[in-house]
Parts: C-alpha cells; sequence; structure tokens
C-alpha cells in the first residue's frame, strides 16, 4: 500500500479564530478515508484546506506532502498545480457543477487535451474511453440536463480525473440523492479505490461512512473527536456525541408499534389518478386517514410523493377521484409542514410576529404558545429573531408549533427533517409522532427514506419508480415485494401493506 | 406545441399588438390635430396643392369618417396594416420612399455606434467581471455611473463644443465623409458601451461564480482556458438578450443624435414629422421601429436558444 | 457543508456610502430648486437689457442668460417643473406596473399572457417615440409628458414585479400562509411588499432619471417644452450660441442635469438588472 497524499497538522483559522484544530491524515491507494460530521463541523474547511480552496479570508496552516514535494498549506497558490493532474475534486451536486452548455465527450477530453497534453484526436479517444468504462458511451453528445443525476456524477469523476489524478476528494457524494442513487455513487467511489487510488470523502451521510469502510474521522465543532477504522468506529462509538449519532441513524431507531385506525376517517382519498407535466403519477389511490394515525409516503424522486400530499390538502387538483373531508372540521385545520423550513415564513418578519398575526387573525389563546415553547423545547428568545437567524431544526419545530395553534385534523409532513441532521432529523420526528398521539392528529409523512418511515409510521404507501415504469399503472405497491425486505408480516409490527390501496 | 413554433406564434402576436398600438396612438394623433380630418387625409395621400373638397369628401366616404369613431379606426387600422401609408405632409413624397432613404443613413450611424461599443463595453465588463471587487470592478462602476449620469444630447454636446469648436479637428454636423460618422458614432457609443460593460461584468461575475467554473478550475484549467471555454459561451445569453433592448437605446440615440449633428436619418426626420405633425410619416416610423424591435427579438430569441439549448421557456425576453 | 467555494463574490449592493452620497446630492438639488425662489425672489421670464450675460451678483448668484434673465430663477424653475414631472410619472407608473404585475403573477393563465403581451408591446415602441407621439396628441405638454412617460415607465415596474411576485407565489411561504387562514391583503403586506418596495425604489430612481433625460433631451432638440418655460434642455440650447462670451452660463443648466442623474444612479445603487 502506497501513500499518496500526507497532511500535516492541517488547521483553519479565520482571523484569531481557530475554525478547525491541527488534524493529521494519510491516504494512501486502496484504504479510503471519510470524514463524517455535521453542518458546522468543519469537515469541509478542512477537505479544502488540504486541497487549497478556503474561501478568501481563511486561512490553512500544516503541511501537504505529495509527489515527493512538501507544500506549505499557508501559501496555497502552489497546490493549484496538483489540481487535476494529482487531485481531483468531486464536488457536491455535480449537476450543477458541470457546465450546462458543453457536450459529455468535451468536458471530459478538454482534461486530457489541456492538462495532460494529448493532441485532439487522442484525447478524445481517451474521453471515449473514460465514458465507455463508467457505462456512459451512449450520452456522449448529451448535455447535463440531459443526463440523469447518477450519470451526471459518473461524467463528473470522469472529467475530474481525466487530467490524471488518481487522488479523489468526494465533497458531500450523497447530497440530495434518494437511496437508489446513494448506493451507484457508493459503487463508483468504491471503484476508484479497487483501481488503486486514493480516496477522500467528506460526508454527513451514515450509511456512506459505514459502507466506504477505511478510516473513520469523526468531526465535532472543528476538532477530531474520534477516528480508527469505519466499522470498528460505528459498531463501538467511544465518544459521546458518536453515539448519539449511530443512535440517531433512522436504520437503528427502534420499531414502532403500530396502532390500530380507531374513529371516523378525517379524510378519505377515492379513486385518484395525478398527473404531473404529461405524465401519470399514480392511478386509483384510495386512502384513509383516521384520528392519530400515521401513514408514510415513500418512493424515489419524481413519482408524486409530495404532489399526493398536496392533492389530499387541495392544493392541486387530482385528474381523477376526489378527496373528502369530515364533516364540521374547519378548513384551517388541514395543514402542512415544509421541507425548507426557511422558506415557509415570510421572510423579513420575526418569528414572534408572524405568530401574533395567526392568534389576531383566528382569536386565538397567546398563553398557548409558552406551553407549546416548553413542550416542543423551544427558547423563547427565538420569537424575537427573524427566519434567517434560527437553525433548521429549531424553525421546523416552530413551524410545527405555528400548526398546533390551530389544533389540527391533518398534518401533511413533506420530507420535513430532509434538510436537517441526523440527531436533529430524529428529534424532530419523534416530536411529529408524539404529537400525532397525544392530539389525535392524522399525519401524512412523505420522506425517501424508508428506515425513518418504518420507524415513524403505522403503514407505508409506496409509490413506483418514475423511469421504470412508463404507464404509471402500476405505481402502489406492496413494499415488501418491491424490495424483497420484509421486516415483519406479523401485524402490530413494522411495516404493513397499504390494504386498500388499489394496484394494477 | 413545439416551443419554437410558439415563439414565433408569441412574437406575431406582439407584432399585430405592436401595429394595433401604433394605429390607436395615430389615430388620436391625426383627431387632436385641429381642422378637418379628411382634409387632412386627403392631402397627405396627394399633396396640400392636389387636394380640394371633392377629394377630401372621397376620403370620407372610402374611409367612413362620417361614421361613428370605432369604424373609423377600422379603416385607419385596415389601410395601416396594408402599409398603405399615403405621402409625407411636409414633402409630398411617399411615406415608403422617404423611410426607406432616411432608413439607409440611420443605419450606418446605428451599426457604426453599436460596433464600436462592442469593443469598449464587453471587454472591459468582462475582465471586471472576473474580479468581481476587484480595482477594474470598481473603477468601472464608478465610471459607468457617470457616464449614465450624462444624456446622450450632453455627451453630443460636449464633444462639439471641446473636439469641434475648441480643437476644430471634427466637423460639427454634416453627412457623407467618414469624419462626419466619428462624433455622433462615439456620442452613441459612448452611452450604449457604459451599459453593455454593466451587463458583461454582471453576466461574467455570476459565471466566474458558478460551481461549473470552479470545478474546471479544479480539473487543472488556467484562467484564460477557462474563460476560453467555460466563459464566453455561458455570458452569450445575457449578451445577446441585451442586444435586443439595446436597439431600444439606440433608436432613442439616434433621434436625438441626428437632429443634433444634422444626420438626415430616421431619427431627424421623426422629429421633424412631430414638429410639422405629419401624422403618415409618424405612422411610417412607428410602425417601422416596432416590428423591427419585434423581428429583431424574435432573432435574438433563435439565437439564444441556439446558444443555451436548455428549458426554451424559461427564456422570454422584450 | 456547502460547495468547495473558490471565490465569494462580493455584494454589488453592498455600497451605502453611494446611496447616501446620491441621496445627499438629491437632497441639494431638491432644497436648491424649493428654497432659491425664496432666497433669491425673481421672476425666471422677466427679461433685463442691463443685464445681458451679466456675471453672477446678490441677486441671481448663477448669473443672467442671453436675454438678462435670472439664471437663478430660470434653473430652481426648471428643476422643479423637471423633477415634479419625473416624480408625478414614476408614482403613475409604479401604481400601474405593479398593480397590473401583481394581477398577472397572482392569476397567472389568460391574464398573464394577455398583460404580458400588452407590456411586449409597449416595450416593442422606443420610449422616446411614444412620448413623442403622446406629445402631439395631448396639447398641454407637462402633461403631455406625464402620461408618455407613465406609458415608457411602468413596463419595467410590471416585468419586474411579475418576476418578483411568481418567484414568491412558488415557494412555500405564502402556501403556508394562505393554509393557515390568511387573505390576499395579508399576503400582499407581509409576503410580497417586504420583497417589492426596495426593487420599486430603485426601479423608481432609474425612472426618475429616463424622465429627466427624455424631458431635456425633447427640450434640446425643440420638440419638448416650448420657450420660453425654463427647461433645462431648453436653456442649454439657448445658451448654446453664447458660450464663448459665457461659458458659466452654459455650464449651470448642464451641471444641473449631471448632478440631478448622478444623485438618482447611485441612489439606484449603481446596478441594472
Amino acid at each position: 500500500m502506497s501513500d499518496l497524499l500526507k497532511a500535516t497538522a492541517v488547521s483553519v483559522r479565520a482571523g484569531l479564530s481557530q475554525l478547525v484544530e491541527p488534524v493529521s491524515l494519510t491516504l494512501a491507494a486502496g484504504r479510503p478515508v471519510t470524514i463524517l460530521g455535521e453542518t458546522g463541523s468543519g469537515k469541509s474547511l478542512l477537505a479544502q484546506a488540504i486541497i487549497g480552496t478556503l474561501p478568501a479570508g481563511l486561512r490553512a496552516g500544516g503541511q501537504v506532502d505529495v509527489e515527493g514535494c512538501s507544500l506549505d498549506l499557508a501559501h496555497p497558490r502552489a497546490l493549484r498545480d496538483l489540481w487535476g493532474r494529482v487531485i481531483a475534486v468531486l464536488p457536491q451536486e455535480p449537476w450543477l457543477s458541470l457546465d450546462p452548455l458543453m457536450r459529455a465527450r468535451a468536458q471530459v477530453a478538454e482534461g486530457h487535451a489541456l492538462v495532460r497534453g494529448l493532441n485532439r484526436a487522442e484525447a478524445g479517444q481517451a474521453a471515449d474511453r473514460d465514458l465507455a468504462g463508467l457505462g456512459l458511451a451512449e450520452a456522449s453528445a448529451s448535455r447535463p440536463d440531459q443526463l440523469s443525476g447518477g450519470m451526471a456524477q459518473r461524467l463528473a469523476l470522469a472529467a475530474a480525473r481525466a487530467g490524471g489524478a488518481r487522488i479523489v476528494v468526494a465533497d458531500e457524494p450523497t447530497k440530495g440523492l434518494d437511496i437508489a442513487r446513494r448506493d451507484d455513487v457508493i459503487a463508483l467511489l468504491m471503484r476508484e479505490v479497487v483501481q488503486g487510488g486514493a480516496l477522500l470523502t467528506i460526508t454527513h451521510d451514515l450509511t456512506l461512512a459505514r459502507r466506504m469502510g477505511g478510516e473513520l474521522i469523526v468531526m465535532l465543532k472543528g476538532r477530531v473527536i474520534e477516528r480508527g477504522p469505519a466499522d470498528q468506529v460505528l459498531s463501538q462509538p467511544r465518544h459521546d456525541y458518536t453515539r448519539r449519532l449511530v443512535a440517531a441513524d433512522p436504520a437503528s431507531w427502534p420499531r414502532r408499534v403500530p396502532r390500530q385506525p380507531v374513529g371516523k376517517p378525517v379524510l378519505r382519498a377515492e379513486g385518484l389518478s395525478v398527473r404531473r407535466g404529461g405524465r401519470r403519477l399514480f392511478r386509483d389511490l384510495g386512502l384513509d386517514l383516521h384520528p392519530g394515525q400515521i401513514i408514510g409516503i415513500e418512493g424515489p424522486s419524481g413519482c408524486g410523493k409530495s404532489t399526493l400530499g398536496d392533492v389530499l390538502l387541495g392544493l392541486c387538483r387530482p385528474e381523477q377521484g376526489k378527496v373528502i373531508r369530515g364533516e364540521g372540521i374547519a378548513a384551517r385545520r388541514f395543514q402542512k409542514l415544509y421541507q425548507d423550513p426557511p422558506s415557509a415564513f415570510p421572510r423579513h418578519l420575526p418569528l414572534g410576529r408572524a405568530l401574533e398575526d395567526l392568534v389576531r387573525l383566528h382569536g386565538l389563546d397567546r398563553g398557548r404558545i409558552g406551553g407549546l415553547m416548553a413542550r416542543l423545547r423551544l427558547d423563547p428568545v427565538l420569537l424575537g429573531r427573524r427566519p434567517d437567524a434560527v437553525s433548521g431544526g429549531e424553525l421546523q419545530r416552530l413551524a410545527l408549533l405555528r400548526l398546533l395553534l390551530l389544533d389540527p385534523v391533518f398534518l401533511f409532513a413533506d420530507e420535513p427533517t430532509s434538510r436537517l441532521d441526523l440527531i436533529t432529523q430524529a428529534e424532530v420526528t419523534e416530536l411529529l409522532v408524539e404529537t400525532a398521539r397525544e392530539t389525535g392528529m392524522a399525519l401524512l409523512i412523505v420522506s425517501h427514506d424508508p428506515d425513518l418511515l418504518a420507524g415513524a409510521a403505522d403503514r407505508v404507501i409506496r409509490l413506483g419508480d418514475h423511469e421504470g415504469s412508463p404507464t404509471g399503472a402500476d405505481l402502489v405497491r406492496d413494499p415488501a415485494a418491491q424490495t424483497g425486505y420484509r421486516p415483519a408480516d406479523k401485524p402490530g409490527f413494522g411495516t404493513r401493506v397499504a390494504a386498500e390501496v388499489s394496484g394494477a | 406545441m413545439h416551443p419554437v413554433l410558439r415563439a414565433i406564434l408569441y412574437r406575431a402576436a406582439q407584432a399585430l399588438l405592436v401595429a394595433l398600438l401604433v394605429g390607436v396612438l395615430t389615430f388620436l394623433m391625426m383627431q387632436s390635430l385641429p381642422g378637418d380630418m379628411a382634409f387632412r387625409i386627403a392631402a397627405g395621400r396627394y399633396g396640400y396643392d392636389a387636394v380640394n373638397a371633392q377629394a377630401a369628401e372621397a376620403v370620407r366616404l372610402e374611409l367612413g369618417l362620417d361614421r361613428p369613431a370605432l369604424e373609423a379606426f377600422g379603416a385607419w387600422f385596415l389601410d395601416l396594416m396594408r402599409l398603405d401609408f399615403g405621402t409625407s405632409v411636409i414633402s409630398g413624397a411617399p411615406v415608403m420612399d422617404e423611410i426607406r432613404h432616411q432608413l439607409g443613413a440611420s443605419l450606418q450611424l446605428a451599426l457604426a455606434a453599436l460596433a464600436l461599443s462592442l469593443l469598449i463595453g464587453p471587454p472591459l465588463g468582462i475582465l471586471a467581471g472576473l474580479r468581481a471587487g476587484g480595482w477594474l470592478d470598481r473603477a468601472l462602476l464608478v465610471v459607468s455611473t457617470a457616464l449614465r449620469s450624462v444624456p446622450q444630447f450632453l455627451m453630443g454636446l460636449i464633444l462639439i463644443v471641446l473636439v469641434s469648436i475648441q480643437l476644430g479637428w471634427l466637423p460639427a454636423a454634416g453627412y457623407g465623409r467618414a469624419e462626419h460618422f466619428i462624433l455622433p458614432a462615439l456620442t452613441l457609443a459612448l452611452g450604449l458601451a457604459a451599459v453593455s460593460a454593466r451587463i458583461a461584468r454582471d453576466a461574467m461575475a455570476a459565471v466566474a461564480a458558478s460551481p461549473h467554473y470552479a470545478f474546471g478550475r479544479w480539473k487543472g484549467l488556467s484562467e484564460w482556458q477557462l474563460l476560453r471555454r467555460h466563459g464566453l459561451r455561458n455570458i452569450g445569453v445575457a449578451m445577446v438578450t441585451y442586444l435586443g433592448l439595446q436597439f431600444a437605446m439606440l433608436v432613442e440615440g439616434v433621434v436625438v443624435i441626428e437632429s443634433i449633428f444634422g444626420w438626415p436619418g430616421i431619427g431627424h426626420a421623426l422629429v421633424h414629422a412631430i414638429f410639422g405633425r405629419d401624422v403618415p410619416m409618424v405612422q411610417g416610423t412607428a410602425l417601422l421601429l416596432g416590428l423591427g424591435f419585434v423581428a429583431l427579438n424574435a432573432m435574438i430569441d433563435l439565437t439564444a436558444r441556439w446558444i443555451d439549448p436548455r428549458n426554451p421557456d424559461s427564456r422570454r425576453q422584450g | 457543508m456547502s460547495v468547495i467555494p473558490t471565490d465569494i463574490p462580493l455584494q454589488a449592493s453592498a455600497r451605502p456610502w453611494s446611496r447616501l452620497a446620491g441621496a445627499a446630492l438629491l437632497a441639494l438639488v431638491l432644497g436648491f430648486a424649493l428654497l432659491a425662489p425664496l432666497v433669491f425672489p425673481a421672476d425666471p421670464l422677466r427679461q433685463s437689457l442691463r443685464h445681458i450675460l451679466a456675471a453672477p451678483d446678490a441677486a441671481s448668484p448663477l448669473g443672467y442668460d442671453h436675454l438678462g434673465r435670472s439664471l437663478t430663477a430660470r434653473l430652481a424653475a426648471a428643476l422643479r417643473l423637471s423633477l415634479a414631472i419625473a416624480a408625478a410619472a414614476v408614482a403613475s407608473a409604479a401604481l400601474l406596473g405593479v398593480a397590473a404585475g401583481v394581477l398577472a403573477a397572482w392569476r397567472g393563465g389568460w391574464v398573464d399572457r394577455a398583460v404580458s403581451l400588452i407590456a411586449d408591446a409597449f416595450l416593442a415602441l422606443p420610449g422616446l417615440l411614444l412620448v413623442l407621439i403622446v406629445s402631439a396628441i395631448v396639447p398641454v405638454t407637462p402633461m403631455a409628458f406625464w402620461i408618455g412617460l407613465t406609458l415608457v415607465l411602468w413596463i419595467e415596474y410590471f416585468r419586474l414585479t411579475r418576476a418578483t411576485v411568481s418567484r414568491l407565489m412558488a415557494a412555500p411561504a405564502i402556501e403556508a400562509s394562505r393554509l393557515l387562514g390568511f387573505g390576499p391583503l395579508y399576503v400582499f403586506r407581509r409576503h410580497l411588499w417586504p420583497e417589492l418596495a426596495p426593487v420599486l425604489l430603485t426601479l423608481g430612481a432609474f425612472g426618475a432619471a429616463t424622465a429627466i433625460m427624455m424631458i431635456a433631451a425633447l427640450g434640446f432638440v425643440s420638440v419638448g417644452m416650448r420657450p420660453p418655460t425654463p427647461e433645462l434642455g431648453l436653456m442649454m440650447v439657448e445658451l448654446l450660441p453664447y458660450y464663448r462670451e459665457a461659458p458659466m452660463a452654459l455650464l449651470v443648466p448642464v451641471l444641473a442635469t449631471f448632478l440631478t442623474l448622478l444623485g438618482l444612479n447611485l441612489v439606484a445603487g449603481g446596478r441594472r438588472t
């Protein structure tokens, strides 16, 4: 095993404050290194310092030994010569990082031609080989907007490495991907490792960290709190934070005992068919929502999960079928919790004012706010702030508080935790479930993470794949039959099939 | 519907509406003039000398001017749609002939100014945008803000006073020789360059800050390779779209500048026509300029689509 | 965390000093226009043989023109006229443009298409041409300028309002407010207006600059205000023949125009998007 890059005592400062405490690491051929941490842990800054891409105003310290030279990180200019030739940077959300107007082949060929110095014909042939090797031969003449997310990711890797680099630095490679695509990315990165490259991955994704193996470095608040072989760190975490992190992973949540539906349904959907942009998303779907019941909607992006919720709320119209609300229930008791918490509040308004507006509009009891703040573990100080000055987790709980003031009978939670860190995700999900149980509110929760739904919902409906099923006729499926994963067939345990949902 | 077809249909609807707007405005202009309308239309057609009560009566019957205003307008608009503008009240020549002559002179001036402004503005803007916040960016901002605060007629006045009167280097007015071009073209070009530099700067700064530009750097490309391969084409749509809007600025500039420098173009003629209440001329000129704008923007739509074939519906300009 | 950024683009709008300087300049111009008649009372139309192209004195610190009229009084009157027309045109254009923009973005569908098409038809006619034609229809010149400029300026208000409101309508915040039971007025007051207001200020400053330029340009080529009305463009063209004898007299309207426009451009924030 040969060391390709050795970083010693890498640190990052902004003025006088130390953002990342000195860290040393070694990248060797065939052994991946993963840095795991949440937003603000300094994991990205550490990687940026090593490859010399820190934003202006931040200063790196330490040194990097690569290709027989020693480079001082305080002078990042010298590192630029390594880009493309020695170090390949795989950007996050690569579909945004490819030149939107250039065809796939040209984006790869320019690395061979301009960085490695091949002539035009040779560079073109090299690009064709790269693309064919990644299964992209067909896409050679496509623009990035004509590629799927997974294809864009493979193209970005080919383009990043075309200059000859063997060290790959991947920044949040699974950000914004659903489960199926995440597996593709892991396979893609592992391929690099198997072929003798070195890999540094920065991520907040526990599954990714587990599957990559190799060395795992856990960071918190600019400091390395734990490191070692990945399987060991994740199976026997020593630091309290790592333990909490592992426990917050939906895959390790305790399975919930599902409740049998009781009472009259607050919402009933019959024979729903929905079409969006000329494509039918699902057909003939029926659904009852009972008080306190939690239903999960699962499926890959673009399958119509969110649209289903919007149809149930009357925010968009189905092609066929109808949605019936329980009699005599005020319209404002049907509510929605949004994916991106800051975008659900008026941007310029202090949060307390937004709540006050609501209290005044409906003549509500102002005194309940204090109790709910305590129940949702929110600090009253937050009420004086604007949405952009509050963390995502707090804001999502404030959004929940705002809804609870209206005593909702039905809540559609649209990927309510997908923008939150793991530990916050566990907290917010727990609160949602408790609220549903305590207040008898029916909860429809949409997520792309089957583990999360398995842990939170009484019943899960899986909407089907978009690319695989051109007609969309058989879009509602039995999750067990679909995945071959069957956590429980016994009633009263785990995921159950949507019994009254009629498929193809 | 195919997006290109839809874009063309939209432009056609726009053209129709422009014609209607010009029709309404010139009809109102005609109605607001003192005296008998039929007489004046007849004068417009046959010249003041040839006009008499019979001719006016014929026009009245033909256009139904004795009918209610709406019907009268219908007839008026029909003439307009047939591009039948009649003759200029002032010169007596057919409006179409007049416009044809003047258009050539105006186009020469406009193209010279446009070429000059493209040599000055975008290169400076691109350099400034590559280093947003740098000294060139700040200097350019000061200069372009100052330049935008000088109306074009004032710029013309300053150049005439400095270059022709004080220094005596160039003629203050005239048409026909190369040196006559320099001052009016430069006057127009300075104003256009001030704006095109800002557009290029903003577009370049946005591209330079985009993830794909950073990725190009990480691929190992040099700054020059980056600009050539991932920069210029990507600001193309913004620049081309801007050219469409520049047309309006150019026309306004041409109207004023031609009057100041005595340039025998369409702008000069328009000012005279307004002054002399020469409705047929105004109508012809306005329709030409409006439809020219629509045609130009239709071409720009297609060019922008050719540069950036993505998501054609998100882009609609002018 | 975020993308690995190599460059944090400097905020082009974060230049409070330039906005302040612009506001100060405008206050100066406005102060002169309003206070000059009180401090140096004189009839801007009153001619005097004794004062032809005379140097500044205590009664008129800016001197006298070729007919012996007080340039102080004439400049103040010209500025009041231009600023008043510009303010009126900007106000009515903003009202029209914002109303049409909110209507188009809110209702969508054929309403949106129809209003957009009308705006595009107006956009196709160069502004100066529109003002010229209206000036030939409406006999009272300041009124003609007001109507013509409104027809020119509303388009930009419409386009920006429509774009801003469409963007906001697509974001969840408004949908959330509607679900919570809030009505259209609340949505306008809390969601739309706070986002629109800064844009409207910028547009207003640019619009006023456009208006002042057009009034002066048309005056300069003799199709705008009629003599002897004091107007910036007219004053320049009248004083141009005498610039060798009295260069300072010509400089008075030139500088006043430049400073007014500079103030407006600075207030607008130096960028047009």
